[in-house]
């Protein structure tokens, strides 16, 4: 697409900004890419281990297998065993 | 600063350059922020400064393009094609700009009013405009619609491709065509308006300037 005052205009000049902006942009940017970085590394590193919240399934398990075995005994202790 | 052999936006790096860049940004090198801030910091700044006519709006504008993109670097697709993005989000920026000065201005704030129409303003380039033509083009543009203003910024300034101009506009390549076409013929009609305005013999017995 290059018609000629489409040709004109990719002639106008590069207008440059100013430099000690450009300058103190730059290093905001980087401060805040360095930021990122690290909040996602600690983000992504694996949890400590939580020893409460280990204890707590086994123990739920263990309930659950002395109640249902409670129950098995209450019941041939009703009706019999078979 | 003169654009003599300076590619377009859409072809300021290859392919392959582009895609090991987005691979570091995504994985926070500064190096590759500092790459691709060279590559495309001052195409960034035309386009805004032309599209605002305001230095200093460019220049909060472009700050806040660049903050963008390290804030979202992890996030790039490993396919983002960084000239498109850098446009669209400054693009974004000076819609929101646009909207939130006019919003203020209680003297405009109405529905119309939101769209990025802006009002006659003379460029600030003229004065510094290297050639008769160039202070003709640059007061023409400053003269339009930001919505047709921008389009030809897009292709014709920052050479973008047409199909990425789409995407940065947010619209299909054919709508995009269409506004090129009308940008393009809106522009000549302006320039033509110059040169007849130029060649119309003075009134006689009138010191009055004419303002427009």
């Amino acid at each position: 697409m290059r018609d000629p005052l489409i040709r004109q205009l990719s002639e106008l000049p590069l207008v440059e900004p100013d430099r000690a902006r450009t300058a103190h942009v730059r290093l905001r940017c980087h401060a805040r890419l360095t930021r990122t970085r690290l909040g996602e590394s600690v983000a992504g590193a694996p949890a400590a281990p939580d020893r409460t919240s280990q204890f707590w399934p086994p123990l739920l398990a263990t309930l659950g297998v002395v109640y249902f075995t409670e129950v098995i005994v209450q019941a041939l202790r009703v009706y019999g065993a078979p | 600063m003169s654009r003599a052999g300076l590619p377009g936006v859409s072809t300021a790096m290859d392919r392959e350059t582009e895609l090991a860049l987005v691979e570091r940004l995504r994985r926070g090198d500064a190096d590759a922020f500092d790459d691709v801030h060279s590559a495309f910091n001052t195409r960034l700044f035309t386009f805004l400064v032309r599209l605002s006519r305001r230095r200093d709006v460019a220049e909060d504008l472009l700050e806040e393009t660049w903050l963008r993109l390290v804030t979202r670097a992890s996030r790039l697709r490993a396919d983002t094609r960084l000239g498109p993005w850098l446009f669209t989000v400054a693009r974004n920026l000076h819609i929101s700009y646009h909207r939130s000065r006019v919003l203020e201005d209680s003297a405009s704030a109405s529905l119309w009013a939101l769209w990025p129409f802006s009002q006659v303003r003379s460029s600030p380039f003229e004065a510094t405009a290297a050639s008769e033509l160039e202070r003709r083009i640059e007061r023409a543009l400053a003269a339009m619609p930001a919505a047709s203003r921008e389009v030809l910024l897009l292709v014709g300034v920052a050479g973008l491709e047409p199909a990425d101009a789409a995407d940065v506009c947010g619209v299909t390549p054919e709508a995009l065509r269409q506004r090129l076409h009308r940008a393009r013929e809106a522009l000549s009609r302006l320039l033509d308006e110059q040169d007849a305005a130029a060649e119309a013999p003075a009134p006689r017995g009138r010191t009055s300037c004419a303002t427009r």
